[in-house]
């Protein structure tokens, strides 16, 4: 059997500190993707714009660098204001950064100018008509985007989605780097202090393919369900 | 008679796509009961006109009166816009469109496309809507296909579907879009009898069609339509029987 | 010369652009230039075969190199990487070899790691391009008499290419941001440049500021050459206007 030195159930909080961040992350990175797609298609010059800084800044600098801003730089940002705040009303206070919540706003962040890419697409990819059809029986426009545009456009955009979710669980490894302790954390500090890289590497390796394939099946459900009503079941 | 507000009355709407102005001051009066029929060439802006009634084109001048209730409008940046948007979903709750695509949701079932707008708009109970949903369906002769999807039905097929879909909002006025122009020949037939038989009943209809046969039997008015302006109107009997202006003459002339 | 005055005084005014800094950040951009691009290249030689095997009929060829390319690209690349960097040791003898000296370092593991990542994508790139090929030129190879030999090189595979090309522009940008994980493993390249700097100042946004807008016009440049090379490549696929 696996010995794991004593590791094994850190390990196993590792794990569920990762499938955490996965999915706040995600869930974060999905909001900013219909921001960023709703901005990139209205009318507003400057929302356009500021969109497309975004989209492009975001897709041209490594994650990592850009998690490491964030974080370094927020917990600089943030003692300038404790520190103001000590100065100006005695007020001692200090913040800590979270590393875990520096991780979710990063990953979220960088994923949320891919999910707009995928969402603006998806969105542009819905039938016209169908929308018209709702604003002709009196549908509020958060109603057309609830009932009709979101359903509609989610057949279009899960494979992207599915696409993004893969990349975005695999990058959540380097949190590690900036002192989150997920599982590849946990991992490397254990293959240092034993000397048995493997058993503690290639665990965690299966790990992740085994979250990857389960994804794909649920992805896979979820491309069936959102194809209803397009002959291809 | 003069107590119920009239159902829709539009007044001088112009409209202008860039250089063009596709629309050069039309007006119309839906009374209770009316078949008013749009006819002309295709660019003769009479699908334009139609959608400017229910706003899903802004006319840049003229108003809108929905059953006895103006429509107020705003100037914006982009153009001439409702002042309210919410007047704008109440009136379009009172007339419903018939499209030339039929427009069905391809999400949801047939039952879940004629509910949708009268549970979700109206606020009417589910069940009660599901009951009114299977009465139309049978008077439209769809009752076995409630469960398909659009996709498994064919064009004839959806456009009654699609035709079921806007009686279930109890409309004051129905608007439609060329509704027999995207069906194969053979399918027209079954629409045209839905129609016939909506107009008996004394629906108020406004219908932009190629249909002659159904615009010289149904409708109390026809409304020939030439570069954005009313040729010639009246009932069909003297419109399409003895029509004045050389164009129409043309455009009523048996192609061979 | 202005300019130049300019410069110099924006360099005095300032305690963290010091010649020797930019140096170190000069110095990180060679290293991550030379590790992604030799990687990509290795990578590049080593998918070619990779995807034509992935794409035979034959389940033994194809089997094992699905394998490869699932586990590879359905893992992090920093474990990867953590993977070569602490397992080298443990190859049976490898110590005594003369690759020992090299293997020693950081660079040629994380080297072996990057190649061993973008081989694995770029040969699901290649076999999705190779399996796009248009059945009729395939039936038309094989009405000429071409082998399959003959159709792999002279049909399929340039048409192939040019197919891949939009992805694989995509891929390189990816191991350009996908290689700032060096420095993880005590390399000194761009990222781990900006992670000294930043220790030595505690400056953090001059420092990751700075080497962000490097690998932006770094990201820049690669997404301009491969547009570049789509339109000499892709010429024949457009429309005549």
């Amino acid at each position: 059997m696996l010995d794991l030195h004593g590791y094994g159930p850190r390990l196993l909080e590792g794990a569920g500190v990762t499938l955490q961040l996965a999915i706040l992350s995600l869930a974060l990175a999905i909001v900013l993707g219909l921001l960023t797609a709703s901005a990139k298609m209205s009318r507003s010059w400057l929302l356009h714009k500021i969109a497309t800084l975004y989209t492009t800044l975001i897709r041209g600098v490594p994650d990592l660098v850009l998690m490491m801003l964030l974080f370094f730089g927020g917990q600089m940002a943030l003692n300038v204001v404790t520190d103001a705040l000590y100065d100006r009303f005695g007020v001692d206070w200090y913040v800590n950064l979270n590393a875990f919540a520096a991780g979710v706003l990063t990953i979220g962040f960088i994923f949320g100018a891919y999910m707009g890419e995928t969402f603006r697409g998806a969105f542009m990819a819905v039938d016209h008509g169908q929308i018209e059809a709702g604003k002709a029986y009196g549908m509020s426009p958060w109603l057309v985007f609830r009932r009709i545009r979101f359903p509609l456009m989610m057949r279009h955009a899960l494979p992207g989605l599915s696409n993004n979710w893969m990349v975005l669980l695999k990058t959540t490894a380097l949190v590690s780097i900036i002192g989150l302790t997920d599982m590849v954390r946990v991992a490397a500090e254990a293959s240092r202090a034993t000397h048995e890289p493997f058993t503690f590497l290639i665990p965690v390796a299966l790990i992740y393919l085994l979250i990857a394939s389960l994804s794909e099946w649920i992805f896979a459900r979820l491309q069936k369900r959102y194809n209803v009503g397009f002959g291809e079941h | 008679m003069a107590d119920t507000p009239i159902p829709l009355e539009v007044r001088n709407i112009k409209k202008r796509f860039g250089d063009t102005e596709v629309l050069k001051g039309l007006s119309l009066t839906a009374r209770k009961g009316d078949v008013i029929t749009l006819i002309g060439a295709s660019g003769s802006g009479k699908s334009t006109f139609l959608r400017c009634m229910n706003l899903l084109e802004q006319p840049d001048e003229g108003d809108l009166i929905v059953h006895g209730e103006e429509i107020r409008f705003k100037q914006t940046r982009y153009g001439r816009e409702p002042a309210d948007w919410k007047q704008v979903v109440r009136m379009r709750a009172k007339l419903s469109m018939v499209f030339q695509s039929f427009n069905l949701w391809a999400h949801m079932t047939l039952l879940e496309n004629i509910i949708e707008a009268p549970v979700h708009v109206l606020g009417k109970p589910k069940k009660e809507a599901i009951e009114h949903a299977r009465a139309l369906l049978e008077r439209v002769g769809l009752t076995a296909r409630a469960d398909a999807y659009p996709a498994q039905m064919s064009g004839g097929q959806q456009q009654r579907g699609a035709i079921a879909r806007a009686l279930a909002m109890d409309p004051e006025v129905m608007l439609f879009d060329e509704p027999t122009s995207a069906l194969d020949p053979e399918l027209v037939g079954d629409v045209l009898k839905v129609m016939h038989g909506l107009a008996d009943e004394g629906r108020t209809m406004v219908v932009v069609t190629h249909e002659m046969s159904f615009a010289r039997d149904v409708s109390s008015e026809v409304i020939y339509l030439h570069q954005g302006l009313v040729e010639e109107a009246g009932p069909p009997q003297d419109v399409l029987a003895n029509p004045q202006s050389p164009r129409l003459q043309q455009f009523l002339a048996p192609k061979y | 010369m202005e300019i130049l005055a300019w410069f110099h005084e924006l360099l005095d005014g300032n305690l963290i652009f010091t010649p020797q800094t930019l140096g170190y950040y000069w110095d990180g951009l060679v290293v991550t230039v030379q590790l992604v691009f030799v990687s990509l290249l290795i990578g590049l030689v080593l998918a070619v075969p990779l995807a034509i095997g992935r794409s035979s009929g034959r389940r033994w060829i194809s089997l094992p190199i699905y394998a490869y390319t699932y586990v590879f690209r359905g893992t992090p690349l920093l474990i990867q990487l953590y993977i070569i960097y602490y397992g080298v040791v443990f190859f049976d003898g490898i110590q005594e070899t003369f690759l020992w000296p090299l293997l020693r370092e950081a660079f040629y593991p994380a080297l072996i790691a990057f190649t061993l990542n973008t081989a694995a994508y770029t040969t699901e790139i290649f076999r999705g391009a190779i399996k796009a090929t248009p059945k009729g030129e395939i039936e038309a190879a094989r009405a000429y008499g071409m082998s399959q030999a003959l159709m792999m090189r002279r049909i399929i595979l340039p048409s192939a290419f040019r197919r891949a090309l939009p992805a694989y522009g995509n891929e390189v940008i990816f191991m350009l941001h996908a290689s700032a994980i060096a420095s993880v493993v005590t390399l000194m390249d761009l990222t781990g440049a900006a992670r000294f700097v930043y220790a030595r100042f505690y400056a953090p946004f001059e420092a990751f500021i700075f080497v962000a807008v490097i690998y932006l016009c770094l990201t820049f440049t690669i997404l301009f050459f491969f547009r570049y090379l789509e339109k000499r490549l892709l010429a024949h696929l457009r429309p005549q206007s």
